[in-house]
């Protein structure tokens, strides 16, 4: 049988008159990533504000390992862990005695606390920065702190909201190998994001958001089925050539979407395409002034399952 | 990865988080020299302009008992410090409350109430502090000797501590109610001058218009500063300071309520 830690179902919440959350239901399995992926104003902190027990819903509910997040929402903080996507540190110390002051309010003695704080600093290689105050750490590192923070109780469920947000690349990686690292080990993992190449890289599981609503579940072998691998944009040279060259893409079984006068977006799903359509162009005997290739963003996705962007306006 | 051991901690008591959270803050706060500094001269300054602009009031009568202004203003500036101690931590614990620390203890089995209840505690303790340098002030540079002696100036300063930490609470419940530091700075104001300058602090009662008589008379600080006037000259009743304590803790009830329900949202 399987094991779902998070069960949500029909969940709504309003604030005032607008829907952040317009009845939305899925569940996530022990020891696996759910990536939450969507714009800002989509819901994703909505939801993982309800999930954390921040927030309460207005509609449905949710549980978290059997537990609902109202009702019992102080034994579900026992056994979540959450980082925000501003680091929530006390900068006036350090993150060693961010770590120790956590571990004590979480029920260890003075000596356990010791202990678990210098076993965190040592697993996120936080050691020279261990005692200076956080306000002096860098951006990158007190996400580190923060998520060494979040981990202080063992968490079976973290959640985490755009961890990557504002991280360099090198950081961003390493982060992502701890978050993989961790959900390998057993523990269960929310994350939101706006980036596809964070979903894909780390998820399971894929749901996108869209003004409240699920617009996209599943793997991310799915998402990818609905939109291709990449995304070539063609320009050409004549406006009065694009609508010709739209059809022949379409003919040749690719998901063409026009972009302006001259230019024509391809979702594809490998090099073949890419050949594919050179010598297309090619044989039609068009002038091109543009080729470029680059990786599906969200907006993608949206048009990919909408055709109109489901972008807050 | 030793992440995953998993932990077998017990809860932790409102007490326990109340005590580690205290903990916290005043750790935080007495490492900053900066903040002990001023902290700290802050109600010194107080004390000598009093002291110097309000002198000749010393020559009214009604002040004869006291032996000289100083022994009159000293107690009624303990009590001062304590108000504005209260009112200057609001915008500190606005701070707090929006910032990284709390948003955590949002989502841990922690009581944000046990927050509200350390903070007033560090506030506390960092009030018994400055009392102690004003009084040494003023017995080294202003001639302050009144006739309770030690015993009596140590109970006025237990006794002042006590209502300070009462005051706390109306300012956390409306530190937790406005939410808004420019909003906060002009209630806080509202409420400070008034309980200040229509209580038995600055003037004797006797002087005052007869309408301000009747605010006095409700007035938490009026009793206070009796109680402690009459702890550090000698002359203590019993029911002086159990009107103070009482007047005080009601204030304090009042305002934890307050405070208990606005932070839940």
């Amino acid at each position: 049988m399987r094991d779902s830690v998070i069960v949500v179902d029909g969940l709504i919440k309003r604030f005032g008159e607008v829907e952040a959350l317009a009845g939305i239901g899925f569940t996530v399995e022990r020891g696996s990533i759910l990536a939450v992926l969507g714009h800002n104003g989509a819901g994703k902190t909505s939801l993982v504000d309800i999930l954390s027990t921040r927030a309460r819903p207005t509609v449905g509910s949710a549980s978290v390992c059997g537990l609902d997040v109202v009702r019992s929402a102080r034994q579900v903080r026992r056994r979540i862990g959450v980082t925000n996507q501003y680091a929530a540190l006390d900068d006036a110390v350090s993150p060693r005695e961010n770590l120790r002051v956590l571990a004590r309010l979480l029920g260890a003695n003075p000596q356990q606390a010791r202990r678990r704080a210098a076993e965190l600093i040592g697993l996120f290689g936080l050691d020279t920065h261990a005692d200076l105050p956080a306000r002096l750490c860098s951006g990158g590192l007190r996400r580190r702190v923060d998520l060494a923070a979040s981990l202080v109780g063992t968490p079976e469920v973290l959640f985490l909201d755009e961890p990557s947000t504002g991280l360099d690349p090198v950081s961003r990686s390493g982060l992502w190998d701890t978050i993989a690292g961790l959900a390998a080990a057993g523990t269960t993992v929310v994350l939101t994001t706006q980036y596809l190449e964070e979903a894909d890289r780390l998820a399971d599981q894929v749901i996108v958001l869209g003004l409240g609503h699920i617009v996209l579940a599943g793997e991310p072998a799915r998402l990818k089925s609905a939109l291709g691998n990449q995304v070539v944009s063609l320009k050409l040279e004549n406006p009065f050539e694009t609508e010709r060259l739209m059809r022949r893409i379409t003919g040749f079984g690719l998901p063409a979407n026009r972009q302006g006068a001259t230019m024509i977006a391809v979702a594809v799903t490998g090099p073949a395409d890419i050949v594919g359509l050179v010598r297309l162009t090619d044989a039609e005997g068009l002038l091109l002034c543009g080729f470029t290739v680059t990786e599906p963003t969200l907006d993608d996705v949206y048009r990919a399952v909408h055709q109109t962007a489901v972008v807050p306006s | 990865m030793t992440v995953f051991s998993t932990q077998t901690w017990p809860e932790c008591g409102f007490g326990a988080q109340v005590r580690i959270l205290a903990w916290r803050s005043l750790r935080a706060e007495f490492a900053d020299r900066r903040l002990v500094f001023f902290g700290l001269l802050q109600p010194v300054v107080l004390l000598v302009l009093f002291s110097q602009v309000f002198q000749v009031v010393g020559a009214l009568p009604g002040l004869s008992g006291y032996d000289g202004y100083v022994n009159f203003l000293v107690p009624a500036t303990l009590i001062t410090i304590a108000l504005t101690t209260a009112m200057g931590s609001s915008a500190g614990l606005l701070a707090e409350l929006y910032g990284g620390f709390t948003s955590r203890l949002r989502c841990m089995p922690v009581s944000l109430f046990a927050a509200l209840t350390a903070r007033t505690i560090a506030d506390g303790v960092r009030l018994g502090a400055q009392l102690i340098v004003v009084v040494a002030v003023s017995y080294a540079l202003l001639g302050f000797r009144p006739g309770g002696g030690v015993a009596g100036v140590a109970a006025a300063v237990a006794l002042t501590v006590f209502f300070g930490w009462c005051l706390d609470w109306v300012f956390v419940a409306l530190t937790t109610m406005v939410r808004k530091v420019e909003a906060l700075q002009a209630v806080a104001f509202v409420v400070t001058f008034p309980l200040m300058f229509s209580s038995s602090a600055y003037m004797p009662i006797a002087a005052m218009p007869s309408w301000m008589r009747i605010l006095s008379a409700l007035n938490p600080v009026t009793y206070a500063v009796n109680a402690t006037r009459a702890l550090s000259s000698g002359v203590a009743s019993g029911p002086a300071v159990l009107a103070a304590a009482g007047t005080a803790f009601a204030v304090a009830v009042v305002g934890g309520v307050c405070a208990r329900r606005a932070i839940r949202r």
